[in-house]
């Protein structure tokens, strides 16, 4: 039979291990066992697995302990799933915070327990075809334009986070401060480019700045304008192009440049900090369309400035 | 982004863990004021596990810190992750107040 994927199981008791090890293996799974926390961390720095069961309530290395140490030593992409006799709320919710894929209760229903592993897997699958197929083309590419009034209720970070993170190897650092440069690029393209609002109202607090964009965007002009957004991905060189574009009137970015380099002098109300960061984060930054236009280029693989 | 903030004596200790951003700029508003109406003198940032921060994110930290300071408080970065070590340092606000790496 053909294996159809690698699982570690990892139970204190041996005749949990021994019945499920032979219901897997049976079901066509490539099964390994560890009988403690520490032991499935050793097997796991070793071997490549695809979904890890684990019992929650083990002497030890508990279940979320060891669940805690794999999501911080280790990428999200090994899928666990917590067996547990009882569903203590609290228990619960910190396994979900941790990053748990799934729960199987105790007594095992084995039926349950494939349907889980074959969900999971087939999850993966679609994770790695998609990376396979994004990996050989030449250049990747996503265009949207979205209306003013429409702008405030997405969060586009999450959007591109998740997109970047399910077609593309990206290195965990690179990502980051690809998603801080993307919030400030969008977040000038808004606050600035289109909405017009100046320090005083940037500063003001939450509920306060939510009503002033409120009130702008009333205003026909404004909520007649719209922002771009692109991602140009070369495949070559593992670099990302982000664009950014308002309808705004622009400013005027040479005097930034004149004034803001190479060193970025702090004041407590200094304009431009934003676009020093994404200065600091990007291997280019580049100004067009009068500064309603803002450009970066930014490895996939390395963090900082890093160009091939 | 998740934050944590415990008062202990005249010490409030903050804790942000993931990316501190403009979309969520306005809970570390929220835990700032907090301090600031607090009879903390001392607010202890711990940074490790902030993955990065965004100019907004910059700009409520330094709004607090002057009225902060104008009451007799200060700020310390007892933590920071590599990223944000640099950053702050990037932007000088290490000379503002200390910032520890790690």
């Amino acid at each position: 039979m053909a294996n159809k994927g690698r699982l570690l199981i990892v139970d204190d008791s041996i005749s949990v291990v021994n019945s499920l090890q032979t219901i897997l293996s049976l079901s066509g799974y490539s099964v390994d066992s560890a009988f403690n926390g520490s032991d499935a961390l050793r097997k796991i720095y070793r071997q490549d697995y695809d979904v890890v069961i684990c019992d929650i309530e083990m002497p030890g290395l508990t279940g979320l302990e060891f669940l805690a140490r794999v999501r911080k030593e280790f990428d999200r992409s090994l899928d666990v799933i917590l067996m547990t006799g009882y569903m203590e709320h609290d228990y619960f919710i910190e396994a979900i915070r941790l990053g748990a894929n799934d729960f199987i209760r105790k007594p095992i229903d084995t039926k349950k327990m494939i349907n889980s592993i074959q969900e999971l897997l087939y999850r993966k699958k679609s994770i790695q075809d998609n990376e396979a197929l994004y990996s050989k083309l030449e250049e990747v590419g996503v265009s949207l334009k979205v209306s003013a009034l429409n702008f405030g209720s997405l969060s586009f970070s999450s959007i591109f986070n998740k997109h970047l993170k399910e077609r593309f190897k990206v290195n965990p650092d690179a990502l980051n401060e690809l998603m801080v440069c993307l919030d400030e690029m969008i977040y000038n393209a808004f606050i600035h480019g289109t909405l017009e609002l100046d320090l005083e109202d940037r500063v003001l607090d939450h509920e306060k700045l939510q009503k002033c964009i409120s009130e702008r965007l009333k205003e026909p002009q404004i909520a007649a304008r719209s922002i771009s957004i692109s991602a140009e991905i070369d495949n070559q060189t593992q670099m990302i192009q982000l664009c950014v574009e308002d309808e705004g009137p622009g400013f005027d970015f040479e005097k930034w440049l004149n004034t803001s380099f190479p060193e970025p002098i702090l004041g407590l109300q200094e304009h431009g900090r934003g676009l020093s960061l994404l200065k600091h984060l990007s291997a280019e930054l580049n100004f067009a369309k009068e500064g309603r236009q803002v450009s970066i280029r930014k490895s996939l693989t390395h963090p900082g400035k890093y160009a091939p | 982004m998740n934050i944590e903030l415990n008062f202990s004596e005249n010490i409030a200790a903050m804790k942000i863990d993931g990316i501190l951003n403009s979309e969520n700029a306005h809970l570390l508003q929220e835990k700032l004021n907090e301090v600031m109406q607090s009879d903390a003198k001392l607010l202890e940032l711990d940074l490790l596990d902030c993955r990065n921060i965004s100019s907004t994110g910059i700009g409520k930290i330094l709004l607090f810190y002057k009225d902060f300071i104008s009451k007799g408080g200060d700020i310390e970065v007892v933590r920071s992750s590599n990223s944000v070590y640099e950053l702050f340092s990037m932007l000088k606000l290490n000379q503002l107040f200390t910032v520890n790496l790690g």
